[in-house]
């Protein structure tokens, strides 16, 4: 019921952190912190998997600039699931977000790109 | 017999006499008209009747002014003399011995022995001087002889006779007179001489005593009459009364006296002292008070039984009188409440006219209640312990009894309008500890004495009791009661498009505060948490526990935990935390305006009334399990209902429905029943549900009610919101709801609450902290329009972060404006609805 709930795996050398709910500027400063936190500088990269998140706005945007920014500084890949049609994707789109980083429409599709990167 | 012919009285005497006169004139007169010889002399027989008859008249008519035996012999006397000369004038003596007889009859029947004879003599010389004279030489000498011999002779025989017995006939008439009247009294009269020798007996001494006055008189009356181990006294006080030559009035005494057969008798004597001729002499008269006595110990045993049993109702009436100021005591209510019945209580056991309580705080008492007298002259001054009749009281911790006080003494002035004078003050002891004053005052004709004081320590103990113990209960109830009112939120938060309000209504004995409580928090997901809960128990205990499952509950929910981990986790905190009979029911509700959706979960508790326009009132029976605090893991289902627009949700505690002697469902009908017929304003509802449901008296149980409405939405709308990062998803759920209100599709919802997100997260990062921002929205055809207006001065968005969010805007929005103005900034966007057909066949 958390308005934003944030769920970290590790999958070989890659991050995955599954942000549900609503990211807002209510939670999207401490969601960014603990994602950044969770990527240790040993891995290859994090997938930030949307797909299960509602909705976003610019906080949550300035949210994965932010994270775009510090993987970028320690060459380390970002990629971002958004499933097409959902509010989310509208979003990213609009601030043309793929121009920071890839914008993928699964998870799998994600992790084989950052694999291949 | 002797003695009654001078008891005669001179009337009667002279009355008889003037019948005598008369009958003798009749008698001479007859000799006149009968034949007679020559010898008879008409003339002078006819003045003998003439004067026979002359003094008879005078005699009879004079009878009344008689005033001494002399004037009724010399009348006698004159009559034998008109007797003798009848007889000489008529020649024959004959009928005239009729009239000799009757007046020698006369003498004797009227007259003492003395005089009689005196009289007889007369008569019977003059009968002979009649019969010589007759024989005389010459008419002189006849009348000489006839007129003068008897007349001188009679006059001067009895005159010498009755002079020398005069003394002696006056006061044996007198005694005779005197032993008539004592004789016929009802209390024997008794005479005694200075030895205390019987002089004197009359006929009730003999009737009383047994004694014939043959056999007292002559006898001591030590030794016939006084009882032996009475008879020192007796001559005690005989000496005494014969030795006080003062002394002339009657002595009285109570003694006890003998009879002839030995018994005895209670006896009343009057004595008094007389000197006859130099011979004291003790008569006294002597009553049997027997009966007197008897009726006397009957009235006395009578009273002191009558005193008893006042006594003992008495003390009856107080013992009880006392079981009910401790019955006052126990009675929760306040302590006002309680001081005042129990002075009143004080006041009427003992009878008194004023009774007051004074409580120590401070090294100082206070006047805490007062009975009797005007309440408004009372003074509320302090008095330091050790000043003033009360301090007096308090320090020596005795207490003290005070008979006509000075008024400067009296604890309070109206004490002496009501003319107190007799005062008791008791000192109030709990636990070794001076806690008050008991004063109880009464006015004249009551007195208070020393057993009053020892009845009133009795009381006194009671009262301490009573007033330590309100005491202390006041103390925890009003803890309790801050307690409790500090866990009912102070005011129930503004939520856009719903409308809520709330009733605590505690119970009407004034009992202890109960652990009803209710609570209203906004849940981060834009919805709002209603609490009804119900700790069982009452006062500090229960209000402590409120306040730990208030604290747990909201610090859960606003994690974000769904309504059944909320309620697990307060399970946890009641289960190990609590000791063992500490329970509680609860509901936990959430409202999610957006989705028109409510989860609950329920712990026990009644269920919550769902009102709707379109169907009946209806209890929401599902998601029930056991209260809390009674198995360590209970299975809490969450229950999730759809509601429509403007739908109702009534929580409440059992005080409301509950009443003794009905079951519970009855209660519930009745709910539903009023709720029905109310109208849709939650403020509207709870008064009208407290009106209706809650006796007149008040209500039994402490009743908690929480009634929360979602507003229908409308074609416009304005709200305030604070100025947090939290209320955008608050901002987000009601936009959610008009927008669908005005049939926007999905994806255009969704682009609008993000532009209007975009403009909201500007207003709060710009405008100063506490300042509200207001949202406000309004649909013209498909065209709708949002304002979000902020108090504050608008920064012009920065290039990178937040310069996104004006791009955003522009993007999702057909216009977006920002005005900036003197007092803030507001951002006015547009954009036009697609037609819900095309939406609806998009979809």
């Amino acid at each position: 019921m958390d308005l934003v709930q944030l769920e970290i795996e590790e999958r070989g050398e890659v991050v995955i952190a599954r942000v549900k709910g609503e990211l807002d500027l209510a939670g999207a400063p401490a969601t960014g912190e603990a994602i950044g936190e969770a990527v240790p500088t040993s891995a290859r990269g994090l997938v930030v998997d949307f797909s299960g998140l509602e909705f976003i706005d610019s906080s949550g945007i300035a949210m994965l600039f932010n994270l775009a920014r510090r993987l970028g500084s320690r060459r380390q890949e970002l990629r971002v699931v958004a499933v097409d049609g959902k509010p989310v994707a509208r979003v990213l789109e609009i601030v043309e977000f793929d121009r920071a980083a890839p914008v993928h429409q699964t998870l799998e599709e994600a992790l084989g790109s950052v694999d291949g990167a | 017999m002797t003695d009654l012919p001078q008891l005669f009285d001179l009337r009667l005497k002279a009355r008889a006499l003037a019948y005598l006169f008369t009958a003798g004139a009749a008698l001479a007169a007859l000799t006149l008209i009968l034949p007679h010889d020559s010898e008879f002399r008409e003339l002078q027989i006819g003045i003998v009747v003439g004067c026979a008859l002359a003094i008879g008249v005078l005699l009879y008519w004079s009878a009344d002014r008689i005033t001494s035996d002399w004037q009724v012999h010399a009348a006698l006397a004159a009559g034998t003399t008109l007797i003798c000369f009848a007889n000489y004038y008529t020649g024959t003596a004959n009928l005239f011995a009729l009239l000799y007889t009757w007046a020698g009859l006369y003498a004797f029947y009227f007259f003492a022995t003395g005089p009689a004879l005196v009289h007889l003599v007369y008569i019977a010389a003059g009968y002979a001087v009649v019969l010589s004279i007759r024989e005389a030489p010459s008419p002189a000498i006849r009348w000489l002889l006839g007129v003068g011999t008897p007349l001188v002779a009679g006059l001067l025989i009895s005159n010498m006779l009755d002079r020398l017995r005069s003394g002696q006939a006056e006061l044996r008439g007198s005694e005779a007179r005197t032993r008539l009247v004592l004789d016929s009294a009802p209390d024997a009269f008794v005479t005694l001489d200075a030895e205390g020798v019987i002089r004197g007996w009359n006929r009730a001494a003999e009737r009383i005593f047994g004694w014939g006055a043959n056999e007292a008189i002559g006898q001591p009356m030590k030794t016939l009459l006084t009882p032996p181990e009475h008879r020192d006294r007796h001559d005690d006080r005989r000496r005494g009364l014969v030795e006080d030559s003062d002394s002339a009035a009657p002595v009285q005494y109570e003694v006890e006296l003998q009879r002839r057969d030995g018994s005895r008798f209670p006896a009343e004597a009057t004595v008094s002292k007389v000197d006859v001729r130099g011979e004291v002499l003790l008569p006294g008269f002597i009553r049997d008070v027997t009966d007197r006595k008897r009726r006397q110990d009957e009235r006395e045993a009578l009273l002191r039984e009558q005193a008893a049993r006042a006594e003992a109702e008495r003390v009856a009436e107080m013992v009880s009188g006392m079981q009910l100021l401790v019955d006052a005591a126990l009675a929760h209510r306040t302590l006002d409440d309680i001081l005042f019945d129990l002075v009143a209580r004080v006041r009427a056991v003992l009878d008194a006219d004023a009774a007051a309580i004074y409580l120590a705080a401070d090294r100082a008492l206070s006047l805490a209640a007062a009975s009797g007298g005007a309440a408004e002259e009372r003074t509320s001054e302090a008095v330091p312990i050790g000043e003033g009749f009360v301090g007096r009281v308090a320090a020596g911790r005795e207490p003290l009894l005070v008979q006509d006080p000075a008024p400067a003494d009296l604890p309070y002035p109206a004490l002496e309008a009501l003319g107190i004078d007799s005062l008791i003050g008791l000192p109030l002891l709990a636990e070794g500890e001076v806690t008050g004053v008991l004063v109880v005052g009464a006015a004249a004709p009551r007195h208070f004495t020393a057993d009053d004081v020892n009845l009133l320590r009795l009381a006194a103990d009671r009262v301490a009791l009573a007033v330590d113990h309100a005491r202390v209960y006041e103390r925890e109830h009003r803890i309790a009661e801050t307690l409790q009112r500090s866990l009912l939120p102070e005011r129930l938060p503004q939520l856009p498009g719903l409308s809520i309000a709330a009733r605590y209504l505690p119970a009407a004995a004034e009992a202890e505060v109960g652990g009803d409580w209710y609570d209203v928090l906004p849940t981060p997901s834009g919805g709002v948490g209603l609490v009804m809960g119900d700790v069982a128990g009452k006062g500090l205990a229960a209000a402590s526990m409120v306040g730990r499952l208030r604290s747990a509950l909201r610090a859960y929910a606003l994690e974000g935990h769904p309504p059944a981990r909320v309620v697990e986790q307060l399970n946890r905190l009641i289960w190990t935390e609590a000791d063992e009979s500490q329970m509680a029911t609860l509901i936990y509700l959430v409202v999610d305006p957006g989705a028109a959706e409510l989860h609950w979960v329920n712990a026990g508790h009644p269920p919550p009334l769902l009102l709707s326009e379109s169907r009946l009132p209806q209890f929401l029976e599902g998601g029930g399990s056991v209260p809390l605090g009674v198995l360590p893991f209970p299975d809490f289902q969450e229950v999730s209902m759809g509601i429509d627009q403007g739908a109702t949700v009534v929580l409440y505690t059992d005080g409301l429905v509950e009443r003794p002697g009905e079951h519970i469902d009855t209660g519930l009908d009745r709910l539903a029943e009023v709720v029905r017929g109310a109208s849709t304003d939650p403020q509207e509802i709870c008064d009208l549900v407290l009106d209706q449901m809650v006796p007149e008296a008040g209500a039994p149980d402490d009743v908690a009610l929480l009634t929360l409405r979602t507003i229908p939405m409308a074609d416009r709308f304005s709200v305030e919101l604070p100025t947090e990062p939290e209320a955008l998803a608050s901002m987000r759920a009601l936009l959610r709801r008009w927008l669908r209100h005005v049939e926007g599709s999905e994806e255009e919802i969704t682009e609008v609450l993000t532009a209007c997100g975009e403009a909201a997260t500007n207003a709060i990062e710009h405008a100063g902290a506490g300042t509200p921002f207001e949202i406000s929205g309004q649909v013209d055809g498909r065209r709708v329009e949002i304002s979000v207006r902020d108090f504050g001065a608008w920064r012009s968005p920065r290039e990178g972060d937040h310069g996104r969010g004006l791009s955003l805007m522009r993007s999702l929005m057909d216009t977006v404006d920002v005005v900036p103005g003197p007092e803030g900034t507001t951002v006015r966007m547009q954009r036009t609805l697609l037609d819900p057909k095309v939406n609806g066949d998009r979809q």
